[in-house]
């Protein structure tokens, strides 16, 4: 073990407080420390890890990770650099934790769906993913039961209908919206408790858009899986592929060449800047500015054809594998990729000025939506959203992969919680993203930019920061092909803040703190 | 007096975007005049997402920046499917969303048309044949026409638009 997995190590002791559960950590392949631990001391050690401000960043259920039980719960600890995943081992019922850390909750109802597990004293015991038309006691994530069609109801009885939170009282109304919305954007479903135009509480449904994602990775060899790592949210293309060839590479000990990170990183950061300026562009268009919003729309197309010449696709699709790349990016090319980040520098600075200056954004923007810096934690907020509250964690940072610790991104934090600090934060991050790729192509590397894989069983936790923020995932290789593969965006825990978010504000105001946000439907629906 | 002179001849704050793009102004001619012919000048369009990955979404939003900027042509996008004659429906339909794709589609007026854009909604794609999904967008309702792709470049799905418009009567 080197220096740095002792001080890990020393972390992970600190945090449980418990010598006779401290010597019995063992090591991931990727930083992580995974502890096995009995129903008794279970409870007392996540109320240890609770109380010293560690975040549930991750619960997932796994069938046959341990001798002698039936299921596995993992559950995914982090507070700053350390990763600690706990192994609980399972029947049919557990203790649910979603009183004490509420991140749990959906997570809780996740594993409910997929593996038909009970948690005792959980506050929601509704149905996550699996909506009313599917059949009773179908439970997709068992091992028993193969991936094929599935005969469905055709209809649903008004009593087997999803039961909204009901809010009552003199004067309030509901909204009903969506699943299907006005604009094109993704299905969700939002249940508004109105008061005259002020909004008392929203509640969200998810997963209209459910694809069954983790299952159709389930049994194919891990080359084949990054095809369906990209389609997890299609503008997180490349920091989802990055975060499943990590995991995968780990686990076999491939060493990635150090061309194949910086393209990576590049991609990666030219990702960033693609979905932020979408997101900039969105929210103006939501406060009727479209001098800014067809600005950054401009650039925003300019990025995605900038892909397509250096990938040959404008998601950048295609070009991440286990290993490294599929193809390099010529020199030639990488040369107009350095002249293009200088124009655009330009181009964004003075588009930025305009919107920033105008009197009738800035009055939407502030103080609009405001996420509390106290919620960032228990539910696990993460990403531009969480730093525009004054979070201060980014994966780059905390947990670098490949060369960002290297090139540590600078964090900035903003306070206000707001959508113009949101606003504000994702454009120094499109900054900081344009200096870095040029500091890339300033000392971009040669050599080839994929190592031919060995083939070798294991499973490893990886994190990557994608625009939205932390992007989970735990891969389980068996027998040469995916037994699991576990997949949690940020947007999974994000959308829990947009219920906290709107509380208070008026109702045209939604669609724009909802894009000021940010949030992937598909990705959060899998 | 001057602020308003100063207005007048300072040097403007938006730029010349360089559309320079014959190809899709070329695709663009064709389809205002086919929109002309056979729907009275405007193409009403509503898009629906059954499952995708949210990339053909972003194509298709793409397709009113200024850089193509579709409205010229004679389509728009419409908040209801009570106004649409085009139903755009991207990603493999999901048992989530068979009952919603659906109610969308009745609720459209005739004459409707509907293109199902990427691979997804053309036949499932990869979600083919699982326990999520019922498959292509074929599967719970009429399709008039096809645009495959992972997911179709805007130019892609506007070429397919124009074939849609030369086929029809």
């Amino acid at each position: 073990m080197t220096a740095k997995d002792l001080s890990g190590q020393d972390a992970v002791v600190a945090l449980l407080g418990s010598d006779r559960a401290a010597s019995r950590i063992s090591p991931g392949c990727n930083g992580e420390w995974y502890l096995r631990v009995s129903e008794t001391e279970f409870g007392p050690l996540v109320t240890t890890l609770a109380s010293r401000e560690c975040a549930l960043i991750g619960l997932f259920c796994t069938e046959g990770f341990s001798e002698g039980a039936s299921f596995s719960l993992l559950y995914v600890f982090e507070k700053k650099s350390t990763i600690l995943v706990l192994v609980r081992d399972v029947e049919k019922t557990a203790s649910s934790i979603a009183r004490l850390l509420p991140s749990a909750s959906w997570f809780e109802r996740e594993c409910r769906d997929g593996f038909g597990l009970e948690f005792e004293g959980a506050f929601d015991e509704r149905r996550l993913f699996l909506h009313e038309t599917y059949p009773e006691g179908f439970h997709p994530l068992r091992k028993s039961v193969r991936n094929e069609p599935v005969t469905m109801q055709t209809s649903v009885k008004p009593a087997d209908e999803y039961p909204f939170r009901s809010v009552c009282g003199e004067g309030v109304y509901q909204i009903p919206v969506g699943p299907v919305h006005a604009g094109i954007i993704e299905p969700g479903h939002f249940r508004f408790s109105v008061i005259g135009e002020k909004i008392f509480n929203l509640e969200i449904r998810m997963f209209y858009k459910h694809r069954g994602i983790e299952k159709l990775a389930e049994g194919k060899v891990p080359e084949d899986v990054v095809r369906i790592a990209e389609a997890v949210s299609g503008d997180e293309s490349v920091a989802s592929t990055v975060a499943y060839c990590s995991a995968v590479e780990k686990i076999r000990g491939t060493e990635v060449p150090e061309r194949a990170w910086y393209l990576r990183t590049l991609l990666l950061e030219m990702e960033r800047i693609g979905s932020h300026l979408g997101d900039q562009a969105g929210m103006l268009v939501d406060v009727a500015f479209p001098l800014g919003a067809s600005q950054f729309s401009v650039i925003r197309e300019e990025v995605f054809r900038m892909n397509s010449h250096l990938t040959g696709s404008r998601f950048m699709r295609g070009m991440v594998v286990p290993g490294g790349l599929s193809k390099d990016i010529p020199g030639e090319q990488l040369d107009e990729l350095g002249r293009f980040v200088q124009q655009v520098r330009k181009r964004y600075r003075v588009g930025l000025k305009i919107v920033l200056s105008t009197a009738s954004v800035l009055d939407r923007f502030s103080p609009t939506g405001v996420i509390k810096k106290t919620i960032l934690r228990p539910l696990n907020i993460t990403g531009p959203m969480a730093r525009a509250s004054g979070g201060n964690g980014d994966v780059r940072i905390d947990h670098p992969y490949g060369i960002y610790d290297t090139y540590v991104p600078a964090i900035k934090p903003l306070h206000d919680g707001d959508v113009l600090s949101r606003f504000t934060i994702k454009a120094s991050e499109i900054m900081d993203s344009l200096d870095l790729i040029e500091r890339l192509l300033a000392s971009m590397p040669k050599g080839s930019v994929k190592t031919d894989p060995e083939v070798k069983d294991g499973y490893a936790l990886s994190l990557v920061e994608s625009a939205r923020g932390q992007d989970l995932c735990w891969v389980w290789i068996r027998n040469g092909v995916i037994e699991r593969y576990k997949v949690r965006t940020a947007s999974f825990c994000n959308w829990q803040a947009i219920e906290h978010a709107v509380q208070g504000e008026i109702v045209p105001d939604f669609p724009l703190i909802n894009k000021s946000l940010n949030l992937s439907y598909a990705g959060t629906d899998l | 007096m001057v602020n308003s002179l100063s207005c007048m001849f300072k040097k403007k704050v938006t730029e010349d975007v360089l559309l320079g793009d014959e190809e899709i102004e070329e695709i663009g001619r064709g389809l205002r005049c086919e929109i002309d012919r056979s729907f009275g000048r405007s193409l009403a369009i509503r898009e629906l997402d059954t499952g995708s990955d949210n990339a053909a979404e972003i194509e298709i939003n793409n397709l009113s920046n200024p850089l193509y900027d579709v409205e010229r042509f004679g389509i728009t996008f419409v908040a209801s499917p009570r106004h649409a004659d085009v139903l755009l429906v991207t990603g493999a339909v999901t048992h989530n969303m068979a009952i919603a794709a659906k109610k969308t589609y009745d609720a459209m007026p005739s004459p409707k048309f509907v293109v199902a854009v990427g691979d997804d909604a053309c036949n499932g794609g990869i979600f083919a044949g699982t326990y999520a999904v019922l498959g292509g967008a074929d599967k719970v309702f009429p399709v008039d026409m096809k645009i495959p792709g992972n997911p179709p470049t805007p130019r892609e799905i506007l070429t397919g638009l124009l074939a849609l418009m030369k086929n029809t009567k």
